[in-house]
């Protein structure tokens, strides 16, 4: 963590596609499987080291990939990217079906999905954890809420933002498809191809602060005769710790 | 005594038919060992043809001396007994061969009385009792590894046929000597010591009954005996065959050079085995020369856990497949592909992942059969084709693309056990490195490791060695990636860390994990590395004797070493660990099986990431106990994967009570503190 630009530093990290993002790309491979004819298309907004994550697209079998960027983009927030997303999308020619991660693993805002269905002027299905079946023009998709499941139908196009099922782990890419990935082209756009609105880039949000909070450990020993005496003076210790 | 000898042909008449017999017998011979070598032809090609003396060499000691076969004394009397003799018997054959069908007088005077008298009835006797101490083994006692169990498949009629045929042949051939010196009698029958003694009997009967026997027996024992040849490459007896050029075309390169291969992924079509076509020449002669002898499985730690593993049937479902399916892919009416599944049908997947890749299976064949390659090459075929491995380990190998070590979830940084201590990183320290400390990943990373890690690096500040470490440069050695049959992870792994080490150009590296030492040190060179890498036991071995690490005996009590596999089997150092247990003062005990024969903590072979499933007591726990059953108060070890799990294995089965499970550098190090001046050095550092 950067404490002046309150960016996190990727260090020697490499660059890694977002969770939920991997469980969306499972689920739309797994459409495809289902309904021949199909094609997955990978958008990523982002500049050239993006690329990998691009390339594990292709790994895992998706048939096209794009990359969008800008250098005048350095900082975008939420509702930037997903109108950038609409627009490579609408450029591309439209979806039936547009899948994104829940929200970012990292930053968990979640914004990204519904926005750019607005955008689209599509409907939106959030934290879908299966697609059940996609049919003439419908999608039946089941919902997580509380405690229990939804299933709700849609009407296509629309975008679902997907979150993690034990159907949608995502999986091992062949060895095959990972060397054939190396050698696959990636489209790039950039902000002159795309009809952008210049006021829906400029962010209404700023970032005021981004922090770790510090975490420091004690250790207490629990003295007592027996099992239950050290019991009791555990319980005891907890309770003036107001931990239970 | 000059004219000693016997009548070869002695009363029998046409004997011209005997050979007459021999061709048909011969032909088929030939046929069922020519058929075998078309289906080694199968094979893809792998160099087995360099170092023809060390090659000899090896067949002298472990064929011709049974080396192996000793490790196992009355298995190993008991086959030696059996081979002997019918090695002399076969010599007095061809004697006999010489003499009468060359007619080159050899079988005569002082060489026929005590070679072709003495000698033979000796061993003959000799070989009946071992051929007696098999059938009694397999089938009075049962023995369990001799017993057959494979669900599904037939047991192989030849188990009984060999044993059986051999001893009738053996049999018969002192009738006919009885028979012979009673009708027949000469001044020096007493040398042939077997058969005077059964003429005894057979004295007072007529002479023409004893020729007419005499006949009767002679043919019958021809017929038999060419039978017996023909049948020879059909059944386990091959193995006569096979085991020698089995044996003789073993792996001779150190096990960490030469049991996994490399895979040139420019040219490469099939990645790992699927199909018999994908085996070398060299593993389809491993299928035609095992015994079903279960010296393997009985070494087995996923077999003695209840998991679907045994070595040996392993070897034998690969035979019976390619005994099915070879003739078809040889008369050009199949493809590999129209066959039924080698993996995942004729051997499944369970049993693939069952293994830790400990080598004792290995270790113990008596005809170098090599398990773990084979296993290995499907493994790669399940990953790297089908994209296809438990659960766990697909976490494990994700962890490792993405964060260069397979623990998945881990939160700390490389360098977060040596805190508090002074240990500079190699990008900072100038000029030329003495000692580069591969600190691994499950040191770097696991609470208990680190604390390994934290001893070492006291024990070399203690001798005043210059090292550093990689830090955040450091990345997984690529053994677990390569161990799950990922070859291409490990690949990129590996040509990575080669050319980050080759850029601080240590003079060595040390590592306390016997994994990271076998792939930098031993594995790397496939790649054009050569590394010194040592274990730190061999480090500190060599500190104490050079007089740089000053220890005195402390008060260790007793303690049992456990020999990790990779540090062991795999690299062949078993004394450096106890040499330094012996003067850090601990009272060594042994475990049953120790050293070379040491028994897997269960974690090799990428299980440190897997789930067991065999139901039955776990490998660590197996190991655990037999631990404690040495009264010893500490178990020794020297691997951070055995250390998780003899401690998980002692938690488990003995609990508080158990014995505690330290790292030889820590007990070291625990006697300096006792004894030495560091003491309150050490404590300040804590
Ligand atoms: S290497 Fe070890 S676990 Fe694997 S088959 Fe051989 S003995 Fe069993
Ligand atoms: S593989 Fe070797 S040890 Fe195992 S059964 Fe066959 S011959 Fe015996």
């Amino acid at each position: 963590m950067d404490p002046a630009t309150k960016r996190p530093v990727q260090g020697s990290a490499k660059l890694v596609m977002d969770s939920y993002a991997e469980y969306a790309l499972e689920v739309a491979i797994q459409l495809k499987e289902k309904h021949p004819g199909s094609k997955v298309v990978a958008i990523c907004v982002g500049d050239k080291p993006t690329d990998d994550v691009l390339r594990r697209a292709y790994a895992l079998t998706a048939d096209e990939a794009v990359r969008v960027w800008d250098p005048a983009w350095a900082d975008l927030d939420s509702q930037a990217v997903a109108h950038i997303l609409a627009r490579t999308i609408q450029k591309l020619g439209g979806a039936d079906l547009v899948l994104t991660g829940r929200e970012a693993g990292d930053i968990e805002r979640g914004v990204v999905g519904p926005t750019l269905a607005e955008e689209l002027g599509c409907a939106c299905a959030t934290i879908v954890a299966r697609v059940e079946a996609v049919e003439g023009g419908t999608a039946v998709v089941r919902r997580e809420v509380d405690g229990g499941y939804a299933l709700v139908s849609t009407r296509l196009p629309a975008v679902l933002t997907i979150t993690n099922d034990e159907t949608n782990v995502p999986r091992l890419p062949k060895v095959k498809d990972l060397m054939m990935a190396a050698r696959k082209p990636i489209t790039t756009l950039g902000a002159a191809d795309l009809d952008l609105d210049p006021a829906r880039l400029a962010s209404p949000l700023e970032l005021v602060d981004l922090y770790i909070p510090v975490q420091e450990g004690q250790c207490e020993i629990i003295e007592g005769d027996d099992g239950p005496a050290k019991a009791a003076a555990l319980a005891r210790r907890l309770h003036e710790l107001k931990l239970v | 005594m000059e004219a000693a000898t016997r009548p070869v042909f002695w009363h029998i008449e046409h004997s011209w038919f005997m050979y007459v017999l021999m061709v048909p017998s011969l032909a088929i011979f030939c046929y069922g060992l020519y058929r075998r070598y078309k289906f080694w032809r199968l094979g893809r090609p792998v160099a087995r043809f360099d170092r023809p003396w060390e090659r000899l060499r090896r067949v002298l000691v472990h064929v011709l001396g049974h080396g192996r076969f000793l490790r196992e004394s009355i298995a190993g009397l008991m086959h030696g007994l059996i081979f002997w003799s019918m090695l002399l018997l076969f010599i007095g054959t061809v004697v006999v061969a010489i003499d009468t069908d060359l007619r080159i007088p050899i079988m005569r005077g002082w060489f026929y009385l005590i070679y072709q008298s003495l000698v033979l009835d000796v061993v003959g006797a000799l070989g009946m009792v071992g051929l007696g101490i098999a059938l009694v083994r397999r089938y009075v006692l049962r023995v369990p590894r001799l017993q057959h169990n494979r669900e599904g498949k037939a047991p192989d009629p030849s188990d009984w046929v060999t044993l059986l045929s051999l001893f009738l042949l053996f049999v018969q051939g002192f009738a006919l000597e009885a028979i012979r010196i009673a009708a027949n009698p000469q001044p020096w029958d007493a040398l042939s010591v077997v058969g005077y003694a059964l003429a005894v009997p057979l004295r007072g009967l007529s002479q023409e009954g004893l020729i007419a026997a005499y006949q009767f027996f002679w043919w019958f024992h021809t017929v038999t005996v060419f039978g017996w040849i023909a049948y020879l490459p059909w059944s386990k007896m091959a193995h006569f065959f096979t085991s020698l050029l089995d044996v003789y075309f073993s792996d001779l390169r150190p096990p960490g050079e030469g049991t996994l291969q490399p895979i040139d992924f420019e040219k490469a079509e099939r990645l790992g085995v699927s199909a018999i076509t994908d085996l070398t020449w060299k593993d389809l002669l491993d299928l035609d020369a095992c015994t079903a002898c279960g010296r393997c499985q009985d070494v087995c730690p996923a077999y003695a856990a209840g998991q679907p593993l045994s070595p040996k049937n392993l070897i034998l479902d690969l035979r019976d497949y390619v005994h099915a399916h070879a003739p078809a892919l040889l008369a050009g009416k199949a493809t590999v592909e129209e066959l039924p599944p080698l993996v995942g049908g004729a051997i499944k997947e369970e049993t693939l992942w069952a293994c830790t890749t400990c080598r004792a299976c290995m270790e113990e064949c008596p005809v170098f059969i090599e398990h773990v390659p084979k296993i290995v090459e499907m493994r790669r075929h399940l990953v790297m084709e089908q994209a296809s491995a438990p659960e766990t380990l697909q976490e494990a190998l994700k962890s490792l693309e993405d964060r260069a070590h397979p623990y998945k979830g881990a939160t700390a940084s490389r360098t977060d056990w040596c805190e508090g201590l002074e240990v500079p990183l190699a990008s900072e320290v100038g000029g030329e490195i003495e000692v580069l400390y591969w600190v691994g990943c499950t040191a770097a990373f696991d609470p208990r490791n680190q604390k390994v890690a934290r001893a070492l690096a006291q024990l070399l500040h203690h001798a005043g060695v210059k090292f550093a470490i990689l830090g955040p440069e450091e990345a997984c050695c690529g053994d677990p990636a390569r161990r799950m049959g990922n070859e291409f992870l490990y690949d990129m792994i590996a040509r990575q860390n080669i050319e980050i080490l080759r850029q601080y150009r240590p003079k060595r590296i040390v590592t306390a994990c016997p994994h990271c030492q076998n792939a930098l040190g031993n594995e790397y060179r496939q790649f054009g590395a050569d590394f010194e890498v040592v274990h730190h036991t061999q480090l500190l071995k060599e500190l104490v004797e050079s007089g740089r690490l000053k220890v005195e005996a402390g008060s260790l009590g007793k303690v049992t070493f456990h020999d990790p596999c990779y540090l062991g089997r795999w690299q062949g150092e078993y004394e450096a660990p106890r040499d330094l247990l012996a003067r850090a003062g601990a009272d060594r005990v042994e475990m049953e099986r120790s050293r070379s024969r040491s028994f897997c903590c269960g974690a090799g072979g990428a299980h440190a990431w897997m789930e067991e499933t065999g139901g039955g007591p776990r490998v660590n726990q197996i190991r655990a106990r037999e631990a404690a059953a040495t009264g010893a108060q500490a178990i020794a070890t020297a691997c951070p994967f055995c250390m998780q799990m003899m401690e998980d294995g002692v938690k488990t089965t003995a609990g508080e009570e158990g014995p505690r499970v330290l790292d030889v550098a820590e007990l070291l190090l625990q006697a300096m503190e006792e004894t030495g001046p560091h003491t309150r050095q050490a404590q300040a550092a804590r």
